[in-house]
């Protein structure tokens, strides 16, 4: 064929497609309703302002501090909200879960609304437990220094930034916690976009991406290890971490290689992500090239699960896919260890119909019908603005001869302009493990507004898995879950003693039905969010579990016995005692209540 | 002093070298050949050809930056100048492609001002098809695919010509002038009554179509620069 024309893969497309709407015959379906604002719970964000002659394009570079962090700090069963704002002076807000669907703000009582100053911005944040004293703490992310707040235990919060080392600047955008030496300790990555220079006060223009598919002048990621004592200290070079300078947008952890040990995927903007396998030792090596291959794409989001129930966690990676963008989102498949040790994944986003979210952003698994398959909810949407679009005016920059993109200045003002703006949300349903159909607008969730972070929990305790979604710039959403037919489930509060006492990197195997489905709890994997640690499971028909068996980061091993777990209740699972009783395992009201605890 | 081979003979064996997987030694060969005869359109996409195989697009960069430096009124270096931006595509991110299209754009100009050829002509407009609608490419799609079914029209008639009438098509097609691009079509067929692709988008409607024609610009797809039809379409 003569110069620029193509072939027929349009065929291969449509074949692999084909099967899709065949196997999704016959599903009920699932809804949900917004009720963010009959909740108490829907709050506006606000985007940092600039001042100056580059104002805007700033205020575009940092835009993405929307965010909410699940966690129950007050132990009454129920998950609580912190949601971020980060315009100057505006403050985050903690939202009490009252139990009945509606939501508390106490930020002022508890006292962790601060943040925005003239030279931090709030960027995301996180729930852990870093003193294992039994009270989740918080960690504040910003452009600028972390806030670490102890939770006091009476709805009350200190800042303990101080006395706890984490005091290095860096442009954070993105924050787990996690336990990579197994130690009990809940450990820190900090994801960071910019490299670490005050974006209120620039001495240099030259900030911005050196590239724009393969950017090596970002923040990369920081970690800290938690001593033990209150205190951390930074270990990122010690740890292996310390060569990467990508723009870190999101950082997830899983047990990739199911040796025990956690692992870490870095989700970079411009340019290529990177896994790395824990060598066991507290340090990690990068096996990007031999594992998932150098990409150039526009990594945005890392969530893990085990979408096809082969006994390996899957990631999904989002990425820009419009118009004028074909990137296409990841889905990486775990391949497994080969016989020579040696893991791969293959991304299958295409085969399984998940390759576009438009401009992605945040999204995460979560079995939301309950059918035994984890589906997948995905943010998306960077600006919102006028009707002018702003790509055919920064296509101009990007073909200028010698165009210095790490320039401020080189960038043109966007003004009112939109930029991949009114994108509707996508919601992924799994056909069982090799297709995905996207439902979205059926289930109610197809909003455009400008998505960020998603938080998936069972805020009312029903055994159905609910969003939370924020935006930037806008209000953010709370999506109940009202599917009407599902399929049974199990929900487990694991709590360790040997372990990290929120569990987090704690595996749980559920033999039930004749599925093998596999479970982690994560700390704040997914874009600006961090999700309930409650492990939830859905388990179709299945009127009981066959096995359950959980894997605490100590390395013990714990099965549950047979039959002494009924279906559609929530348990909780103490490290070394099975199953407890809420309060047995340090909680209070709640659970117990609705759905009869342990047995 | 051993006088230097024809260009002919250093093609010759830069085609040798290539068929026994000696990429570097066919480069070589071929560079010699294009040096040579600067506006050979076979040399030019034959060595394009090993340029892929080898991975060496920023050689080849740097080798028609000399040849156009050298032989400034040789169109045909300055169009396959154009192509190797094309080539390397695949190998970049997708910011980084569109840098490149702009790049080939700009080479693909410069031979059209040297000489406004049918393949030349052809290659831009198609080039333009590849832009999305927002970046306003259509309306020079359309004019230079005119222009190039109009050259088609006063010389003898070849196959490889029902692909202008083809792109042209797409070209009203993506302006919204879907009257006039069936027209296109249907005049094609007429002329080149066997071309697979007319009769495809001719059989085609609606969504169907549409689909078909996005994917014949699908920008995830390496873009076939081979020019063998040229020479090998009598």
């Amino acid at each position: 064929m003569i110069a620029l024309r193509m072939g027929a893969g349009w065929l291969a497309a449509w074949m692999v497609a084909a099967p899709a709407a065949t196997v999704s015959s016959g599903r009920a379906a699932i809804r949900f309703e917004e009720i963010g604002a009959r909740a108490s719970a829907r709050m506006i964000h606000h985007t940092r302002r600039f001042h100056g002659p580059k104002a805007d394009i700033l205020e575009m570079f940092t835009s993405g501090g929307a965010a909410v962090a699940v966690g129950d700090y007050d132990n009454d069963g129920y998950d609580d909200l912190f949601v971020t704002d980060s315009d100057a002076g505006r403050t985050c807000h903690l939202l009490h879960n009252n139990g009945d669907l509606t939501f508390t703000d106490v930020t002022a009582e508890a006292g962790v609304g601060k943040g925005n100053d003239e030279h931090s911005i709030v960027s995301d944040a996180l729930w852990f437990d870093y003193d294992n004293d039994g009270r989740l703490d918080l960690l504040v992310a910003r452009f600028g220094t972390p806030i670490l707040y102890h939770n006091e235990g009476n709805g009350k919060f200190r800042d303990v930034t101080a006395q706890s080392g984490l005091n290095k600047f860096g442009n954070t955008i993105a924050v787990i916690a996690f336990d990579y030496d197994n130690d009990g300790y809940l450990d820190l990555l900090f994801g960071n976009y910019f490299k670490p220079v005050d974006l209120f006060a620039l001495k240099d223009p030259h900030v911005l991406p050196n590239n724009l598919d393969q950017a090596t002048n970002g923040g990369g990621v920081t970690l800290w290890h938690n001593q033990g004592n209150g205190t951390f200290v930074d270990v990122t070079e010690k740890a292996g971490l310390g060569k990467h300078t990508g723009w870190t947008l999101d950082v997830g952890h899983a047990d990739f290689d199911n040796d025990g040990w956690q692992d870490i995927y870095l989700a970079d903007d411009y340019g290529t992500d990177r896994l790395f396998l824990n060598n066991r030792d507290g340090t990690f090596r990068d096996v990007t090239e031999e594992a998932i291959g150098i990409d150039t794409k526009k990594g945005m989001n890392v969530d893990v699960a085990d979408y096809d129930r082969d006994g390996w966690l899957d990631i999904y990676v989002t990425n820009i896919t419009d118009e004028y963008m074909q990137e296409c989102n990841m889905l990486w498949h775990n391949n497994g260890v080969d016989a020579a040790g040696k893991l791969t994944f293959t991304d299958l986003s295409r085969e399984t119909g998940t390759c576009s979210t438009l401009w992605g952003w945040g999204a995460k698994f979560g079995d939301f019908d309950n059918d035994g398959w984890v589906d997948l909810f995905a943010a998306n949407g960077l600006r919102s603005a006028g009707d002018k679009n702003y790509i055919p005016v920064l296509l101009e920059m990007i073909i200028t001869p010698n165009v210095d993109f790490t320039d401020v200045n080189s960038w043109p003002a966007i003004g009112d302009m939109s930029w991949s703006g009114h994108e509707r949300k996508k919601l992924f349903r799994n056909l069982g493990g090799s297709a995905f159909k996207e439902i979205a607008h059926e289930a109610g969730v197809d909003n455009d507004l400008d998505g960020r972070g998603v938080a998936v929990a069972d805020f009312d305790n029903d055994g159905l898995l609910d969003l939370y979604e924020t935006n930037a710039n806008q209000p953010s959403l709370l999506y109940h879950n009202v599917t009407a037919e599902h399929g049974h489930w199990l929900e487990l509060k694991l709590v360790g003693t040997r372990s990290n006492r929120d569990a987090i990197g704690a595996r749980v195997t559920v033999k039930a039905g004749g599925a093998l489905l596999i479970r982690e709890v994560n700390g704040g994997n997914g874009y600006a969010s961090q999700s309930s640690t409650r492990v939830h499971v859905g388990l179709g028909a299945a009127t009981h579990v066959d096995e359950l068996e959980v894997r605490w980061p100590s390395g013990r091993r714990e099965k549950v016995p047979p039959g002494s777990l009924p279906v559609d209740h929530i348990y909780y699972l103490k490290e070394g005692a099975g199953v407890v009783t809420a309060a047995a395992a340090g909680f209070g009201r709640g659970m117990a209540l609705r759905h009869g605890g342990a047995p | 002093m051993r006088p230097a081979p024809s260009p002919g003979a250093a093609f010759e064996a830069g085609r040798q070298s290539l068929a026994a997987g000696e990429l570097p030694a066919a480069l070589e060969h071929m560079e010699a050949a294009l040096a040579a005869d600067p506006d050979s359109l076979r040399y030019a996409s034959e060595y394009r050809h090993a340029v892929i195989r080898a991975g060496a697009y920023d050689r080849a960069l740097d080798f028609f930056a000399k040849l156009v430096a050298d032989h400034p009124g040789a169109a045909f270096a300055w169009l396959n100048y154009g192509y190797v931006y094309v080539d390397k595509m695949p190998s970049a991110g997708a910011i980084t492609q569109v840098i490149l299209a702009n790049d080939a754009l700009q080479q693909f100009t410069r031979s059209i001002e040297l000489k406004a050829s049918w393949i030349a002509l052809y290659t831009r407009g198609n080039s333009y098809l590849y832009w999305p609608k927002i970046f306003g490419r259509g309306p020079l799609a359309v004019a230079d695919l005119e222009r190039a079914v109009a050259i088609s029209k006063s010389e003898p008639q070849r196959a490889y010509q029902a692909h202008a009438y083809a792109a042209l098509g797409e070209a009203y097609w993506r302006t919204d002038q879907p009257e006039r691009a069936r027209a296109t079509w249907e005049e094609g067929a007429r002329l080149f009554p066997h071309d697979a692709v007319l009769e495809a988008l001719l059989s085609r409607q609606g969504d169907d179509l549409e689909a078909y024609v996005a994917d014949q610009v699908d920008r995830t797809k390496r873009v076939d620069t081979d020019l063998r039809e040229l020479w090998e379409d009598r």
